[in-house]
Formats: structure tokens, sequence, C-alpha cells
């Protein structure tokens, strides 16, 4: 045999070789993707733990995928009617019924369950049941308190913040300033243009009456109540007298140009970054203001699921649970710790307590979740497109435009008819 | 005389069958056929069926989810009779599409003669053209700094003349319209181009005549100008009144998606985006999308007959 004849054989039998160890290869590994809507530096300790886990479990392979929130649904959508979808998401709540009802995602095996009834508290597990079935992981948890200035407040001779709405609407009106043109310039009270700006308020004041904002199934609401078109009236005077304006937002807060707010713990970050060392002796947390009932608020999740069409779905659920528990002593999982830097909360007791959760800022919100005073956010059907409904109805009682009974009669007619379309 | 007839020809090596295949493939009526099938393919797989597609599920309930089911014409009848936000949304549309010609049309005919006339012309109309190909998205934030109520570069301008400072995208009786404007400056540099190349096509010979004959500029400009240039404001008009009629990305991120202050800057083409996407009704937002066709095709129909009787036509 030439030398040439030999050099290619040889050559021949490498690369063949290779190829069948690589196809061996790919053929072992099973890839895991998981999209979530944080992004790479937000997710980066759950990125170091992903690199841990791929060392621990060789064969295993996980991939990243970041999803704008606003587009998150979408983003399921589209890669599901394209065969891509990934195998684990981070969803918010309200979007698991009509995904659930389409078959999009897995219920998780039994022994998986009852490790997060063990490590989960029994609100935030309720966020990620429908209809008594549990369908994922409950990761961060969102609470909405009154977010108060006190700088703001002090300057008005208030020392305190409000604990009824009366109070809020004398110090809102105390600490409004407009500038020449007359635009409000530092606002007493702010909402926001976001639907949750002014939907969650409005479900947190109603938890704060006692009032929940849905029928117990989810069919009815509870928007013609006596509290619902009081908590309207009051919010629309706000507007009429000047104390607030569309133009005022959340964002004012951190700008220190508004003095309340109601909002999420999330804010967190941007206080402290807005803030820096002054954070402490600036914001303040306060329950939603009431008429002197027991305090209420509303709270919100994500949870971790799995797609029902996911290839690995056993090995996802493992995954999911390792993330989700503390490894080699540390005091948080990887989870919590990716929420613990957000400032976020987490649903998972051991985590909670573990979390940097004692100081001023994060105390009343730990507190609303262990007392039982956050309500979750109801799970409705069509939830988006409910409260953009109610959305509209509310921006027309703040502009003057409807009466609150007579926009709440509305919304409820509208969404009732929406609701009434779930199986 | 000899009887040598020719010998048939005989091709040496092909059937005679696979040569008649060559011969109608090289037809008149087959060639250009072959030459434009690439372009129809791309129509039919990217046009065609989809626009198929799109009336089937119009006729459906469908969430992307689970197999689309057969509705027949409640999502026609639920948009049309039921919706309480789509006869808005469709007034909105007209307002927009409407307005941004309205005020953009006649500003670019005039910018555009003016600067045929100038010095420079490469110059401004490249300045003018600059919006056209900067992001929608870097546009948008832009004016929403420029425009914000407080602290925004108008407002502020305002205050020191002394003026008042009106709330350009938070009051919902003004906010359209700041969306058109803002649209009208995105949209200037496309027309003015347009309308420039329409006046570089007037013969001067007309001009010359019209100048003879004693007519000032301004007669000129409404005589012989205008008439002249009503194949090019037939087209700017046709081509502007169906982009407004579909736009909505600029609304999109003006107002964070979500249209407002209370719908007022919410256009049947995002609303049709937040049906589909936000609240995963397809079928519905199909509905919409025919039905908005519907008015598309009879404005630009009614366009169509009145600019070639009394514009095109008749000069």
């Amino acid at each position: 045999m030439s030398i040439l004849k030999l050099t290619c054989t040889l050559g021949v039998a490498l690369v063949t070789s290779t190829a069948l160890t690589t196809f061996a290869l790919a053929q072992d590994t099973k890839t895991i993707k998981i999209a979530t809507h944080y992004n790479e530096e937000q997710m980066a300790p759950l990125t170091d733990c992903f690199r841990a886990y791929e060392t621990s479990h060789p064969g295993i392979k996980i991939e990243f995928q970041q999803a704008d929130y606003g587009d998150f649904l979408q983003t399921i959508l589209t890669s599901r009617v394209g065969g891509t979808s990934p195998d684990i998401y981070n969803i918010y709540s309200i979007w698991a019924p009509q995904l659930a009802s389409a078959g999009a995602l897995a219920t998780p095996p039994a022994e998986i369950q009852d490790w997060i009834k063990s490590a989960y508290g029994a609100g935030t597990v309720g966020a990620a049941t429908i209809n008594g079935t549990l369908w994922g992981i409950p990761t961060e948890l969102s609470v909405y308190e009154l977010i108060y200035n006190k700088k703001i407040l002090a300057a008005a001779g208030f020392d305190a913040p409000p604990a009824t709405w009366d109070q809020l609407h004398d110090m809102a009106a105390k600490t409004t300033t407009k500038n020449a043109q007359g635009v409000i310039d530092r606002a007493g009270y702010v909402y926001g243009p976001t639907v949750s700006n002014a939907v969650h308020v409005f479900y947190s004041q109603m938890f704060a009456e006692g009032v929940a904002p849905y029928s117990d199934d989810f069919r009815k609401t509870n928007f013609t109540s006596p509290e619902a078109i009081k908590i309207l009236e009051r919010q629309a005077k706000l507007f009429s007298e000047g104390v607030t304006s569309t133009t005022n937002t959340p964002d004012d807060i951190s700008g220190g140009t508004a003095a309340m707010a109601i909002m999420a713990n999330w804010n967190k970050y941007d206080f402290q970054t807005a803030f820096g060392d002054e954070f402490e002796n600036t914001i303040g947390v306060a329950p939603v203001p009431n008429d002197g009932g027991a305090p209420g608020t509303m709270l919100y999740s994500f949870l971790w699921a799995v797609d029902s069409t996911s290839k690995v779905q056993a090995e996802s659920w493992d995954l999911l649970k390792w993330l989700d528990t503390a490894q080699d002593g540390k005091p948080l999982s990887c989870t919590g710790e990716m929420l613990n830097k957000l400032g976020a909360l987490s649903g998972n007791l051991s985590d909670l307590a573990a979390m940097d959760v004692n100081d001023n800022f994060s105390k009343p919100f730990v507190d609303a979740i262990s007392s039982g005073a956050a309500k979750s956010q109801p799970n409705i059907w069509q939830a988006d497109e409910n409260e953009r409904t109610l959305r509209g109805y509310i921006e027309q009682v703040w502009a003057g435009t409807m009466s609150a009974e007579d926009a709440m009669k509305a919304a409820d007619a509208e969404v009732t008819a929406v609701l009434a379309e779930q199986p | 005389m000899t009887n040598a007839t020719p010998a048939p020809y005989r091709q040496p090596s092909r059937s005679r069958r696979s040569w008649k295949v060559v011969d109608w493939l090289g037809s008149k009526a087959v060639a250009p056929w072959i030459f434009l099938a690439p372009t129809l393919l791309f129509a039919v797989v990217f046009f065609i069926l989809p626009l198929i597609y799109a009336t089937y599920i119009s006729f459906t309930r469908w969430d992307g989810l689970q197999p689309p089911r057969w509705v027949g014409w409640s999502n026609y009848n639920y948009v049309l009779t039921v919706d309480p936000v789509f006869w808005k949304t469709l007034w909105n549309t007209l307002y927009f599409s409407g307005a941004s010609i309205v005020i953009g049309v006649p500003f670019a005919v005039v910018l555009a003669y003016a600067f045929t006339r100038s010095r420079g012309q490469v110059f401004w109309r490249s300045v003018y053209w600059l919006p056209m190909i900067t992001n929608v998205v870097a546009v948008a934030y832009i004016w929403r700094f420029v425009l914000d109520d407080r602290y925004g570069l108008v407002n502020r301008t305002l205050a020191l003349l002394g003026l008042g400072a009106p709330r350009w995208l938070n009051d919902p009786s003004l906010a359209l319209t700041s969306v058109v404007l803002i649209f009208v400056w995105m949209q200037l540099g496309q027309n003015m181009l347009l309308f420039s190349a329409g006046l570089a096509n007037i013969d001067e010979s007309y001009y010359e005549a019209a100048r003879l004959d004693g007519a000032g500029e301004t007669q000129i400009f409404f005589q012989i100008t205008l008439p002249l240039l009503m194949p090019t404001t037939l087209f700017v008009l046709i081509t502007n009144f169906i982009a407004g009629l579909s736009y909505f990305a600029l609304n999109l991120v003006l107002t964070d998606g979500n249209g407002g202050p209370m719908r007022s800057t919410t256009v049947t083409g995002l609303y049709m985006y937040q049906t589909a996407f936000n609240d995963l009704r397809m079928g519905r937002a199909s509905a919409m999308a025919y039905i908005l066709f519907a008015v598309i095709l009879v404005i630009t129909l009614i366009q169509l007959r009145v600019f070639r009787r009394g514009g095109v036509e008749a000069h």
C-alpha cells in the first residue's frame, strides 16, 4: 500500500470515528432549555448554578433563553407553534389558567408536588394552583404595600405614614407642588401608565377593604360592590383635585418627586440605586391604607413550569428541585440567591428565612406574607385581557368621563362575559 | 428534376418527446412563467397562503395553543356589534391616517417645491430623509423626552415664553394628534423625495410658457405645478393612507404598548396586535384584519376614482 493510500485510509477512519463519537455523545447529552424574563445580568447566579449542575450531572446541558416580560406569553405561543418550546418556563401565575387549559403545562410528579407543599407557604402554593391542580414551583413573590418618601412627608409636618385613605388624601394634598405652568412637579400620590399600576393597586385596595376582587370560583367580579366603587371615587378625587395626574408615575418615587404610591417590593433595587446610603432614611413602607379594618393587600407569584411536550420532563423537574434547594451547606438555594440579589422575595420558606429581609423596607412585605394579610392575585381566565379592560374603565373614572358606579358596572359586564368562556 | 426529398431532421441523441418538452418550456406561453416562478412561489408562500389561512382563522376560535374551533361569523359579529373598543380604534385609525395626510402631504409638497429651487437640494433631502432610516423605537423614545410634560424641551421652551404646558402624550384629547405630528415628521422625507421626483418630471417648457404669458410664481404653482403633480400626489395619498391605516409601531412604543391614555392612541392595528398576542384571540384579530382590509379597499377605490376623474385623467 502506498503512503498516499495509507494516509487517505487513516484520514477517513479518523474523520468517521470522530463523527461517530460526536454523534454518540450528542445522543447521550440531554439539553434542557430554560426561558425566563430575567436578563443575563439578573440570571447570573442561576447561570453559575447551571454550569455547576452540568458538571455534577454529565449528560445534561442547560440552555438559557431570555424573553422580555411583555413578550413572554407570545414567545411561548410562537415557540410551541414552531415546535421549539423551551422545556422550562418561569411564568407569571395569571398566565397559568390558559396555558394549563390548553394542555401546555406538565403537572409535577407526585414526589415533587409533596416537596413543593412542604417547602413553600400555603398562600404561595395557592398562587401556583388552579382548580386544585398544582402546576409548578413558586419562585418570585411580589407584594404591594404603601411606599412613601419619609423626607417629603416630614417636610410637610407628617412623621408617620397614613393609616386610612382620608389621611392619605390629606397628606397627598399637602405634599403636592406645581410648577409655574401648573404642571404637578411633585405629586402627593402617583399611579402610572401600565395596567398593573392601576389594576394591581385597585386589587390591593379591595383586599385592604376586606373584599376580594372576584368570587371564589373566579366566574363573577365584585367590582360593583360598595367598597370597590368607594375606592375608585377616592382615586378620582385625587385627580380632580389636582393632587395627582397621569403625568406623574411611580418612577417619580425613585426620582424624589412623588410622596406616596402603592407599589411592589421588587422596586427595592431601584430605590437603593436611586438613594444610595440615604435609602433607609428616605423610603418607608406601610400597610395599604383602608378604613380601619384588618390590613390586607395583594401578592403575585411567578412559578417554574415544565412544558407538556418536553422530552426531558423528568430531568427538568429534577433540575428545578435542585435549583430550589440549598446546596452544599449554603443558606440560599440558587433561585433564592438570584431573587435575593434582585431584592425580591421567595415563596420558598427556607429561602425566605435566610434572605436579607429584616431591613425596614423588606420586613413589612414579609410580614404581610407570613401573617396572611397578602392574598394571591386571582388567577382568573384571560387575566391580561380582563385587566386591560378594567384599566380602561378605571382611567375613565380618573379622567372624570364616567362615574365610578357606571364604570364598574360596565367593567363587570365585560369581564363577567369573558370569565363565562372558561371551561 | 429529381425527387430528392430532404431526409427528416433527426435529433442525434434525444427522443422527439424530450425535445417537445424543451420547445414547450421555451415557448412564449411558458417561459415567462418559469422566470416568474421564484417570485410567484414567494408570494404564494408568504402572502397568499397566509391570507387564505387568516380567512379560515377568522371563522374560528384559536389561541395558538389548541387546535382552532369553528365558530362561523361570531368573530365578525362580536367585532362589529358587541366590542365596545373596535369602533373607537377604527375612528382613531381614520383620524391618524387622515390627519397625517392633511398635515403631511401639503407640507411635503411645499418643501419639495422650495428645495427644487434652492441650493444644496441633496443635503436638504438627506436631512429630511434621516428620520426614515432611524429606528422607530429610538424615534419614539426621543420624542417622549422632547414632549415630556414637566421636563420636555417643548414645554420648557413654552415656559420660557410664558406659555402653558400642553400634556402632549397624557391628555386623551391631544395624545393622538401628538402621535400624528411625530408620524408626519417621520414620513416627511419620503414624501418630499417622491414629490421632488415628480417635480423633476415636469417639463421646464410649461413654466417658460407660463412666464411668457405673465403668470406669477403663485399662479404657476397652483395652475401648473400642482395639476401636473397629480399622478405623484395620487400615489403619495394612496400609499400614505394605506400605511397610516395599518401603522401602529409608533403608538405601541410611545405609549408602552397600552395605546393610552384612555385608548386615545389605540389604532386598529394596535388593537389587533393586543387581541392576537396579549389576549391570544387569533380568530377575532383575523376578523378585525379583514374588516380593516375592507375599509382600506373601499377608501382606496374612492381615492382612485375621485383623483382619476378630477385629476390624473383630466390632465
